[in-house]
């Protein structure tokens, strides 16, 4: 099987579990949404194997660029956003006291602790890499 | 390193093979929007990709890229 040809199925793949969770969500079923979200990434997974698909290296680095600058943006986004939401209940602003915008806390702590997150991941998956790729020793 | 720095005769070898990008891309193991990226001076490959299509068209690396940028 050529790249095409994955690239064929892999669209017939996804309109087929488009499919499924469609009907799932008709009929509320919670299990057919799972089973067809499963089917359709293990059948993938096990066509990408078998044919022996291997990510193009251009792809590759379009992805890594793509990330890198989804967290430069997302990671700042989201922290300020966070310190803009948890700012005006520790400032003891009367509206805010009133308990009428409450849940602008309770917003701003779930932003704030995916910030946390989001840098944890980064830093633990940099620590990875950076050894894998034969940083952080010093052999001569 | 920038990418303008960086020239490349891969068109040439191409066609001096007769091959089109689709065969080249099957050959080295890339898809075609990489071999038109890199002939078109837009995407650097990476050594090794270098390094096998040097050896597809049996010629040295630098017989096919090229740096063109100024000595440091």
């Amino acid at each position: 099987m050529n790249r095409k040809k994955y690239k064929q199925l892999r669209i017939i793949v996804t309109f087929f579990v488009s499919a499924v969770v469609s009907m799932a969500v008709i009929r509320d079923s919670y299990l057919l949404a799972a089973t067809g979200v499963l089917t359709g990434m293990v059948f993938m997974v096990l066509v990408r194997v078998k044919a022996k698909i291997r990510t193009d290296e251009r792809e590759s680095t379009i992805q890594e660029k793509a990330a890198r600058m989804t967290y430069a943006i997302f990671a700042p986004t989201i922290g300020v956003a966070a310190f803009l939401l948890l700012l005006p209940s520790k400032g003891g602003i009367s509206v805010f006291s009133k308990g009428e915008w409450l849940f602008t806390e309770s917003l701003g702590m779930v932003f704030a602790y995916l910030t946390l997150f989001l840098i944890t991941v980064y830093a633990i998956s940099y620590h990875f890499f950076n050894r894998k790729y034969g940083g952080g020793g010093n052999e001569e | 390193m920038g990418v303008a720095a960086m020239k490349n005769k891969l068109k040439i070898y191409r066609a001096m093979h007769n091959l089109t990008q689709e065969q080249l891309a099957d050959k080295i193991g890339v898809s075609r929007q990489t071999v038109i990226a890199i002939e078109s001076d837009r995407y650097l490959p990476s050594l090794g990709l270098a390094f096998k299509i040097a050896r597809l068209f049996k010629v040295k690396i630098e017989d096919i890229f090229t740096y063109g940028g100024k000595e440091e």
